[in-house]
């Protein structure tokens, strides 16, 4: 099954920007977005901490709804999910 | 009622909302926290939309560092106060409004007081600790926030009616941590632009608000998207607050 993953501001600086990905039936978020994140040790290490969890601040959604991230680790990903990932943006 | 200085000035927009929507931005008074990338563009667009009273917060000293983006700020102000900088340029802008320009840091313990009577607030901070701030005293007050946020070619701005939409806190729950964040002058044009776009509907009662949807902008791009945004019922800042209908509470006093 195939999924859409949209980074966006620093992310997408450091990721690129709409990502088709191929996954296994029953991938959950945290691998998933841990595996395309690694292209770039520097994408990597804006989103993960270095206990390999999302960083506090990282917004998730997927198909336009909320994932907490406390749950990511949990929450299995469906064929065409619209997943995005994005940090909050803080300059003035 | 308009001098003739002012139906000159005017014109133009008049053609659009009339007297009405005039004496509305004339009547109404805007507080823009920060006078640097953001605070710029919406100081001065708000300024020559004839906005009656704004009030312009910023503690920071005009530097060669801000001038690719603070277009408020000249080659000839490093080592002024924004605030004495931004007040000269608005007030010379558009003689005939008022401008409050304030040099104090936005803490806990003003600004509520800061704030006072304002019928909106416009988020022009660089950092989330202050923005939260700002968030609740719009949740206080019942007043909206219009937000923005930039970074390099990137940029954000959402407007925030407490009590219908999200809350700040709704959306970003987390600060991400402090940087010397990378920009160029136009992004900062494009989402203070934005967000003074946000001010004068919601001032004239006109059009789609930016509610409920985070604006992202992708200047690399040059591609917009938006992501709708829902309230969290759990919010820390916003969770107890009852469901309203839209309505603005300072206007219709």
């Amino acid at each position: 099954m195939s999924v859409k993953i949209r980074f966006f501001a620093r992310f997408r600086e450091l990721l690129g920007s709409d990502i088709m990905t191929d996954v296994a039936a029953g991938t959950m978020f945290t691998p998933l977005i841990t595996t395309v994140a690694r292209k770039n040790p520097e994408g990597y290490i804006a989103i993960f901490d270095e206990k390999g969890d999302f960083r506090e601040f990282v917004i998730l959604m997927k198909n336009g709804k909320r994932i907490d991230i406390a749950d990511a680790a949990k929450t299995p990903v469906t064929d065409g999910d619209e997943i995005a990932v994005f940090p909050p943006v803080a300059g003035g | 009622m308009f001098s003739e200085r002012e139906r000159e000035r005017y014109n133009r927009q008049m053609l659009l909302f009339g007297d009405e929507g005039q004496e509305r931005l004339k009547k109404a008074h805007i507080f823009i926290a920060g006078a640097g990338g953001l605070g710029s563009p919406v100081s001065l667009y708000l300024a020559v939309a004839g906005i009656g009273t704004i009030t312009l917060v910023d503690t920071d000293v005009v530097d060669r560092t801000n001038l690719n983006r603070q277009i408020l700020h000249f080659d000839r102000d490093i080592g002024r106060k924004k605030t004495d900088s931004a007040k000269e340029k608005l007030q010379e802008i558009n003689p005939d409004i008022t401008i409050h320009a304030i040099d104090v840091k936005i803490d806990e313990t003003n600004a509520a007081d800061l704030v006072g009577e304002a019928d909106g607030i416009v988020d022009a901070l660089d950092n989330y600790p202050a923005r939260y701030l700002l968030n609740e005293v719009a949740i206080e007050e019942e007043i909206p926030l219009f937000h923005g946020g930039i970074h390099g070619f990137y940029g954000q701005a959402t407007t925030i009616i407490p009590g219908t939409t999200p809350c700040l806190k709704c959306i970003f729950p987390k600060p991400p941590p402090q940087e010397v964040f990378p920009v160029v002058g136009v992004t900062a044009g494009i989402i203070g632009t934005a967000q003074a776009n946000e001010v004068l509907k919601y001032l004239l009662g006109i059009g789609e608000m930016l509610t409920g949807r985070l604006f992202i902008w992708d200047g690399v791009q040059s591609h917009a998207d938006e992501i709708c945004m829902e309230r969290n019922p759990a919010c820390e800042a916003c969770g107890g607050m009852a469901k309203k209908t839209p309505g603005r509470k300072k206007n219709e006093r």
